[in-house]
């Protein structure tokens, strides 16, 4: 359904406050650039900023709060206020992780995992479709990073995200670092994972740097891609082929220059892969 | 309640309250125990929320200092769990926690820091507005009872500290003393080209903006302005307020 994403092929960056004057002034070689849509909702310095971004540069949004899994109602000012943040930026995509973040009024704002059980399989495939309607346009879902796991989930995560673009048409956004730190931390198989999901709805990838806490790798995006999330990306560029891929860095954000040389080295990965 | 949500809502006591999980949860992981995993999680709520606070709140963080801060925000995310999936509606009740905060009593003027900074954050925000023409203004006859618009970014806030002082003085580049014992305050805020802004208003300005702000016509709000203070001197505060960008246009009384 709707619109389909246009990011072009190519690597892009996350871009966060650090880099919005620097951007703009220098006008740098970004393929595209993917922004968290609740830094820019309502008005003023923050959307003008964006808006001048998207005259130069393809723009993905990228949800951090919709919570699809949560267990509250989708909160309808944030969706109203996601629509008009489509409405004034065109987005070339737009998306939201599966993750869940508010029960009972109490919100944690963070990536949270559940069961994926035929019950919550119904509930977010439902969730799903209530967010394309309301933004007239098809949603791309990414795999989450996890530091536990289910014992009543009656299926794996790549097997939810198949049935998820099954019913809803949804795309993915398939974050290889999230796939690893699974891999690490719960024992995923990546193989399976990168079997089960279906190889045309994946339309985005997504490369950062964990940390390490007591044993535990946690999703932090402060560092770059390590060897070995590079070489997984590899294989899924075999197995799947080349997508558009993000660069994501969050916290201790570097210099520019630094985020577009880990932008080059996704790009020569994708280019190796056509030859 | 589902068996879904009863699971959610266990997990997320969990984190906030640090309660038990529920039993789904596994147990055993390769390289750590499920309690160091809910520890991460308990950090990244409280982590997030704090950072929140620190953006929300510049100025307090300033003035009470880094340490203070972090056991100011530890205690406020303790007592007001998170309702809002968008981390820039967290910490409206910073004034009303400030004023019954005990540690913090010595710096009775933090509520009303607490006040504006939380005033400036909904401003920076809030929805853009056309700019407003001042000759169509002059165009309409007076006994049309023109009605004069704010800015949604537009904001009087009246404390007993030299409120306005405080704020400027802790922005980046700011070279201001602040006596503390100058007295009272009127702060207008308010959004031009993008920038919130927060500047002094008089008596008698703050006098008529807010009765414009409570939707009386030019005419009667100038009307009662002057009976207060006669020196009022509307064209001298209507080019003061376009200029700050406090109006952004005007609409006729339907019955008059």
């Amino acid at each position: 359904m709707g619109k389909p994403a246009t990011l072009p092929c190519v690597a892009g960056i996350g871009l966060r406050a650090p880099h919005y004057r620097e951007v703009l002034d220098t006008l740098p070689p970004l393929g595209w650039v993917e922004v968290h849509n609740e830094n820019f909702f309502g008005g003023g310095a923050a959307l003008h900023t964006l808006l001048k971004v998207r005259e130069h540069y393809p723009v993905s949004l990228h949800g951090v709060g919709m919570g699809l899994a949560s267990g509250d109602p989708l909160n309808p000012e944030h969706l109203t206020a996601l629509r008009e943040l489509c409405e004034a930026i065109q987005p070339a995509a737009i998306s939201e992780h599966l993750c869940w973040n508010s029960v009972n009024g109490l919100v944690a704002n963070d990536l949270l995992p559940f069961p994926y059980t035929r019950e919550s399989l119904a509930h977010v495939a439902r969730r799903i479709q209530q967010v394309q309607e309301k933004l007239g346009r098809s949603l791309l879902v990414e795999n989450l990073s996890s530091y536990l796991s289910f014992s009543n989930s009656e299926m794996t995560e790549g097997e939810f995200l198949a049935e998820l673009t099954r019913r809803t048409g949804c795309g993915i956004l398939f974050d290889v670092e999230n796939l690893y730190v699974n891999v690490r931390n719960l024992g995923v198989d990546a193989e399976a994972f990168i079997r089960a999901i279906p190889h045309e709805a994946v339309r985005e990838y997504h490369l950062a740097g964990y940390s390490v806490r007591d044993g535990c790798l946690v999703d932090t995006h402060n560092f770059p891609v390590y060897p070995e999330v590079w070489a997984l990306y590899e294989y899924v560029l075999q197995q799947i082929g080349p997508r558009p891929t993000l660069i994501e860095w969050d916290s201790d954000i570097p210099a520019l220059s630094v985020l577009m040389a880990e932008a080059d080295k996704a790009q020569q990965r994708m280019n190796a892969g056509h030859d | 309640m589902t068996e879904y949500t009863d699971e959610l809502n266990r997990f997320m006591r969990a984190i906030v309250q640090g309660t038990d999980v529920s039993p789904q949860i596994d147990t055993i992981y390769q390289n750590y125990s499920l309690d160091i995993a809910i520890e991460i999680y308990r950090n990244n709520y409280r982590g997030n929320l704090h950072d929140a606070l620190t953006g929300a709140y510049p100025v307090i963080l300033q003035l009470v200092g880094d340490e203070f801060f972090r056991y100011l925000t530890r205690s406020y995310i303790g007592q007001y769990p998170s309702v809002s999936a968008n981390l820039y509606h967290y910490g409206e009740q910073m004034s009303v926690f400030l004023q019954e905060f005990p540690p913090a009593q010595a710096l009775p003027y933090l509520p009303d820091v607490a006040v504006l900074e939380w005033t400036c954050q909904i401003a920076y925000f809030a929805t853009d507005e056309p700019n407003f023409a001042l000759d169509k203004l002059a165009l309409i006859p007076a006994e049309q009872h023109p009605n004069l618009i704010l800015h949604t970014a537009c904001h009087v806030l009246r404390s007993n500290y030299p409120l306005t002082a405080i704020w400027q003085a802790h922005q980046p580049g700011a070279d201001i003393q602040i006596n503390l014992a100058s007295g009272g305050s009127i702060a207008l805020v308010s959004r031009l080209a993008n920038i919130v802004q927060v500047s002094e208003l008089s008596e008698a300005d703050a006098c008529w903006l807010q009765r414009i702000q409570v939707r009386d016509t030019l005419g009667l709000a100038t009307e009662a302005t002057l009976a207060l203070h006669p020196d009022f001197n509307l064209q001298a505060t209507l080019l003061a307020l376009l200029k700050q960008g406090v109006l952004t246009g005007f609409h006729l009384e339907s019955t008059s």
